[in-house]
């Protein structure tokens, strides 16, 4: 379990952050929103505790964040980057799976960690012969990925997963996260642009806005409030803005599906009534 | 404005060619996007029109290429660049200068445009960017999508008749993008720049660009008007590339009523199109 | 850290000053730092750096810099201060002649290094680069390299700093206290860094030969840097702080 209470973070005139305080369960899928420069990433870099807060606290199953060592923590929280390229430091895959499983699964041994790292290649259908350098962007980001989630961590924290990925990458990534979500109850924070993802996958969001969370619930509900999406710079996903503007029968859509069983129902409602 | 006849390139040291058999045009004044997935030659592709190919990356070069009717091969990329601006991917490692405004100096110039002219040329192109107020402040106090803005508007300072941008609203939150998009409309409709622009974001591609060009392992799958090629969504979907919701809505309907119905592209669009399937 | 060598826009008599006189007064500084053999001077030369900082309008960042220096100083000053055997004892093993030797160094380096960062919060680097080529007749080719080079630095540094934020979310202990552990660490992210900023500086030659690079000629600068009566009064400053440093 993750608790910010009344957590601050202010440093120069840059990324500020102020009074944070919510409460994230084991398990839960939480989507974090917000304009560029709203202060996300910041917020996430102090659920890890990269950023300590300047007041108020961050707390890890119960431990403050401000005196453990994030390197100790690792084995809990797992956080991909939005540049795969300051993560990776090995010259393979393999390596680079099995760096990160030696640096805080030392519990499993030597035979432990080639299993378990035999095991991701596998799972990411890589052969762990290639060079991570020479590989695209996004298989890039998959290597990240995978050498995080090799260590099986209780919370997985994502800044812009997607960014620069395509299509078909963005949903392997955003797949195998749902996946270790619902069979693992792997809790996931998500910073993403991409509402159409957030609206496929998370279940929660928090919206932060010039440094303060001014929204909290789930993901729909949040995508219905205009007002607020207005006053946060946010654009909700295509169909609920459809939704949105069409009014009477279509306040449920949240799917093109739904919305063209919408558009049926409606049709025949009209001929009974004539 | 663009012509490309049959075009390959392959990367010196490469086996497989990054482009193969490109054909298109793109016409003055056009609106071009152009979209695939990871690996599918798009940025190959905006290198040769502008000239970067093959002049700093050597390799086997095919076909032919014409812009504004120079052609890459024989042409400085100094002179190419006078008619093909190019935005790069990478804001940051293209910036010169700690100053707005010196920014867009840079180019002016180095191209020799007469000092007095000069006032003139940098007011317009922040005026055209819309960054009039940004003139006197450090980049480094910019958010992103305000440097993205200096970036673009330090090259259409040089006036050239193409624009072309790689990804430029990558990392930029949607409204920012859709900021960004809407500068490039105006600069498209109201001064004539011919745009390319490489983008992941199929929303905003099949609302803004005219022509859609889709990239797949090096050669064109598709191209033609935005609403044309949507309507192989599946086949979109098997290359990697999704299609925008309300798309898909018009071919839902479409297939459900049992009558054809044009692909929309935005929700002005979309929201017409459902009503009127309500109301027939 | 990484906003240390960042412009800071401005209109003081500082920023105004002829890009030129702003690096002779650095120079200057710096030589009368190395003639000097007195303290006192020194302390004076450090008031002479804050005060421009001051005059410029950024006395957080001369304050900023100076901070980042001492802690460099402390671990120079004790080292200088081990090293150096001769005079008689003080306190513990260090001894009087150390002291004063190792407070002439460290002193030198604040002095030193505090105008070379200034320069670059008070002077846009394109007018840097441009009165180089205009007033010193340098190659505009080694003008921009050198620009080139410094606007490289915060974006380095950020770098730097992103790997090693990831690195420790993933387990390795950049937080450790030990300083030695830590350069140890650093060793193997030389290869990620070294990549990244190779991809980037090709990037820049390309984005910058597309923008008419080769076309630049001294003529072509937009803006003129002529010398004002200020920057007369500056250059005799200069010479006054020589001959203070060779005289007192």
């Amino acid at each position: 379990m993750i608790e910010l209470k009344n957590a601050s973070f202010s440093y120069g005139a840059g990324s500020t952050v102020r009074d944070l305080s919510f409460t994230i369960d084991a398990g839960e899928f939480v989507a974090i929103l917000g304009a560029n420069g709203a202060g996300k990433t910041t917020t996430v870099k102090l659920i890890d505790g990269l950023l300590k807060p300047t007041s108020g606290s961050v707390l890890i199953n119960g431990k403050d964040t401000a005196v453990t060592r994030v390197s100790e923590r690792a084995r809990q929280v797992g956080f991909l980057f939005q540049n795969p390229d300051q993560q990776i430091c090995r010259n393979t895959v393999r390596e680079e799976i099995a760096f990160g499983l030696t640096a805080v699964r030392g519990d499993l041994g030597e035979d432990g960690i080639r299993a378990r790292t035999d095991e991701m290649l596998r799972e990411f259908g890589f052969t762990g012969e290639e060079e991570p350098f020479s590989l695209s962007r996004g298989q890039r980001q998959l290597v990240a990925l995978a050498s995080v989630l090799a260590v099986q961590p209780e919370v997985i924290i994502l800044d812009e997963p997607t960014t620069g990925l395509d299509y078909l990458e963005c949903a392997h990534i955003m797949d195998m996260i749902s996946r270790m979500n619902r069979e693992q109850q792997m809790t996931v924070i998500m910073v993403c642009h991409d509402m159409e993802v957030v609206l496929d996958y998370a279940r929660r969001a928090l919206i932060i806005s010039g440094g303060q969370l001014i929204a909290d619930g789930p993901v729909e509900q949040v995508f219905r409030d205009e007002a607020l999406l207005a006053r946060s710079s946010i654009l909700p996903p295509q169909i609920i803005g459809l939704s949105l503007r069409l009014g009477a029968g279509f306040e449920q859509v949240t799917t093109a599906e739904e919305a063209a069983e919408a558009v049926l129902r409606l049709r025949t409602g009209k001929e009974a009534a004539e | 404005m663009i012509r490309i006849e049959s075009f390959s390139f392959t990367y010196e040291g490469e086996k497989a060619p990054a482009l193969e058999d490109i054909t298109l045009r793109v016409e003055e004044g056009g609106f071009a996007g152009i979209i695939g997935p990871a690996g599918a030659g798009k940025t190959t592709l905006a290198r040769a029109v502008s000239g970067i190919i093959p002049h700093h990356y050597p390799g086997d070069y095919y076909g032919r290429i014409l812009v504004g009717g120079l052609d890459p091969v024989d042409t400085s990329l100094t002179d190419l660049s006078r008619i093909v601006g190019m935005v790069f991917q990478d804001v940051e490692s293209q910036i010169v200068s700690s100053v707005v405004e010196d920014e867009l100096l840079y180019g002016l110039e180095n191209f020799g445009v007469p000092h007095e002219e000069i006032p003139e040329r940098l007011e317009t192109a922040l005026r055209q960017a819309g960054i009039e107020n940004l003139r006197e402040r450090s980049i480094a106090s910019l958010s992103g999508g305000q440097r993205q803005k200096v970036a673009i508007a330090s090259i259409i300072a040089l006036r050239p008749r193409v624009l072309i941008l790689d990804e430029p609203t990558g990392e930029l939150d949607p409204v920012s993008s859709r900021q960004i998009f809407a500068m490039l409309k105006t600069l498209n409709e109201a001064y004539g720049i011919t745009v390319i622009v490489i983008e992941q974001k199929i929303m905003l591609l099949s609302e803004f660009a005219r022509q859609l060009i889709v990239l797949s392992r090096g050669k064109i799958a598709y191209q033609g008007p935005a609403r044309e090629v949507l309507s192989h969504a599946d086949e979109l979907l098997q290359l990697g590339v999704n299609c925008p919701r309300v798309a898909r809505l018009s071919m839902l309907l479409s297939e459900r009523l049992g009558k054809p119905l044009p692909v929309c592209v935005n929700l002005d669009e979309s929201e017409a199109q459902v009503r009127g399937c309500l109301h027939d | 850290m990484r906003d240390l060598f960042q412009y800071v826009p401005g209109n003081s008599l500082i920023h105004r000053l002829n890009p030129v006189t702003k690096i002779f007064l650095t120079v200057v500084i710096c030589v009368a730092a190395f003639i000097t053999d007195r303290i006192p001077y020194l302390l004076f030369l450090l008031c002479v750096d804050l005060g421009i900082g001051f005059a410029a309008g950024v006395p957080r960042k001369a304050l900023g810099i100076l901070k980042g220096l001492l802690r460099i100083a402390v671990f120079l000053f004790v080292l200088q201060a081990l090293v150096v055997r001769r005079g008689t004892p003080v306190f513990w093993i260090f001894t009087d002649t150390g002291l004063v030797t190792a407070s002439k160094v460290v002193l030198r380096l604040i002095v030193v290094c505090m105008p070379l960062a200034m320069v670059l919060a008070v002077t846009r680097i394109s007018d840097l680069a441009n009165a180089l080529v205009q007033v010193l007749h340098l190659p505009y080719k080694y003008a921009f390299t050198l620009t080139t080079a410094i606007r490289f630095i915060p974006q380095f540094l950020e770098e730097m700093g992103g790997i090693m934020e990831a690195q420790t979310a993933r387990g390795v202990e950049f937080d450790t206290k030990n300083a030695f552990r830590k350069l140890g660490l650093m060793l193997p992210l030389c290869a990620p860094l070294l990549i990244s900023s190779v991809r980037r500086s090709e990037a820049t030659a390309v984005a910058a030969e597309v923008r008419g690079f080769r076309l630049r000629t001294r003529a072509s600068g937009y803006k003129q840097y002529p010398f004002a009566p200020a920057d007369l009064a500056v250059l005799l400053f200069s010479v006054l702080l020589i001959a203070g440093a060779v005289l007192i």
